[in-house]
């Protein structure tokens, strides 16, 4: 009981929270990054670490944010058209924090935060509808046939694995092959009647997906809002291991939420995406 | 009235920074092919992933091309990204001088499948001829 009173006392702060965690994450991000364009990045970092560790406390400036924010927009001029879709969410979400440190109204960096996630999640279901390949269940059949999606579950139906297996054998050997010739293959369904189900995975993922666009629009501090995000999460982290996209949207959960124990599972769903991107399981 | 808009500002600034990024990567997707999976728009899983799209030159392997030349990667992985004119034209103008060959053809095939009929085959994105006279 004194340890959950222990928790219970941390996550009170949940701002605080939300803001030790996404640095956290933005350290380990940076860290991944630093292999590229490394001549560059190594007195940006021995600078920034220089006065964060000697002049942190006489700064009235957040150094270790501003220089980990300095090396995303580094990276993002040089790697523009390359950096993944997180990188762009971790900039966005770290700049409100930088902002908050001056003008310190948590009104303000609730609505920054709670905005960036409608647009995303909203900007996901537009992107979606837009795509024929998507809204047909091609993708979804394709990626479930390949073993891409739901891999993991997949290793206990040792009959579908070995299908995924030999669909992927089949679209190597094709590749192998001339494209001008029009040869094409034929997949063997990892379950039976997949067509139909990734057609209705298709509708269900934007359905879903719509819904928590506009519940976060709605109601950001709501409870059913914050179950229905972490159905979304959970859910996305079961299709796939994409763990540090996932990490950033339970970070901006931990912002919004009200709910102690809703709290503290988000914190555990960023914490496991941590283990997971540092061990490299995960996607970063 | 200069609170409030610093207010609104602090507010709806980022917010918007965001929309913008997103609408300069449905610019750059709709006029220059830029592939959705990149460039700040969320288009992550809405479409097969632009590795598993093929760079095709007749007469040449790719992989071997790309061996220990760190230029023709970065220029080929460019071309995968974004498979317009212009990265096409960059990179068979980099092939020929590579390869010294006198012309080249390069097409870009992208997978397609089909889940009623269960078919999984290529289609052509763009190609490039090039003649050395027209360097």
């Amino acid at each position: 009981m004194k340890y959950w009173s222990e928790i219970k006392y941390k996550l009170t702060d949940h701002i605080t929270v939300a803001m030790q965690l996404l640095l956290l994450m933005l350290g380990i991000y940076i860290f991944i990054m630093a292999e590229k364009e490394r001549f560059w990045k190594i007195p940006m970092l021995f600078i920034g670490l220089m006065v964060w560790f000697f002049l942190q406390k006489k700064s009235k400036h957040p150094i270790i944010w501003i220089a980990f924010f300095a090396l995303l927009v580094f990276d993002l001029y040089h790697f523009y058209f390359r950096v993944a879709n997180h990188h762009f969410m971790l900039m966005f979400m770290v700049l409100p924090v930088i902002f908050y440190m001056y003008h310190q109204k948590r009104s303000i960096l609730l609505k920054n935060i709670q905005m960036l996630l409608v647009i995303v999640i909203l900007t996901s279901v537009v992107q979606k509808l837009l795509s024929s390949q998507f809204m047909s269940g091609d993708f979804y059949y394709y990626m479930m046939n390949k073993g891409s999606i739901f891999g993991t579950f997949l290793n206990f139906f040792p009959d579908s694995l070995e299908v995924a297996q030999s669909n992927r054998a089949s679209m190597l050997a094709l590749y192998a092959l001339d494209p001008n010739e029009g040869e094409h293959i034929v997949l063997n369904n990892v379950f039976p009647y997949l067509g139909q189900i990734s057609f209705l995975f298709a509708w269900a993922t934007v359905a879903v997906e719509f819904l928590v666009a506009i519940a976060i629009l709605w109601k950001p501090r709501h409870i059913v809002t914050h179950l229905l995000f972490l159905t979304m999460i959970l859910g996305i982290l079961c299709t796939r291991l994409e763990t540090g996209f996932m990490a950033l949207l339970a970070i901006c959960g931990i912002f919004l939420c009200h709910n102690i124990k809703l709290r503290l599972l988000y914190v555990m769903i960023v914490m496991g995406c941590i283990a997971l991107v540092v061990t490299k399981l995960g996607y970063h | 009235m200069y609170a409030k808009t610093k207010e609104l500002l602090l507010k709806y600034g980022i917010p918007s920074l965001a929309i913008i990024v997103v609408v300069v990567q449905l610019f750059f997707v709709n006029t220059q092919k830029l592939n959705k999976w990149k460039g700040g728009g969320y288009g992550m899983y809405t479409g097969i992933h632009y590795f598993y799209d093929q760079i095709y030159i007749p007469g040449l392997s790719v992989d071997s091309l790309m061996e220990d030349n760190i230029k023709m990667k970065t220029i080929l992985s460019r071309l995968k990204l974004m498979p317009n004119d212009i990265n096409l034209e960059k990179a068979a103008k980099f092939v020929i001088k590579t390869t010294r060959k006198d012309s080249i053809h390069i097409q870009i095939w992208k997978p397609i499948v089909n889940s009623k009929k269960g078919t999984f085959s290529r289609v052509l994105v763009n190609e490039v001829h090039l003649k050395k006279s027209q360097l």
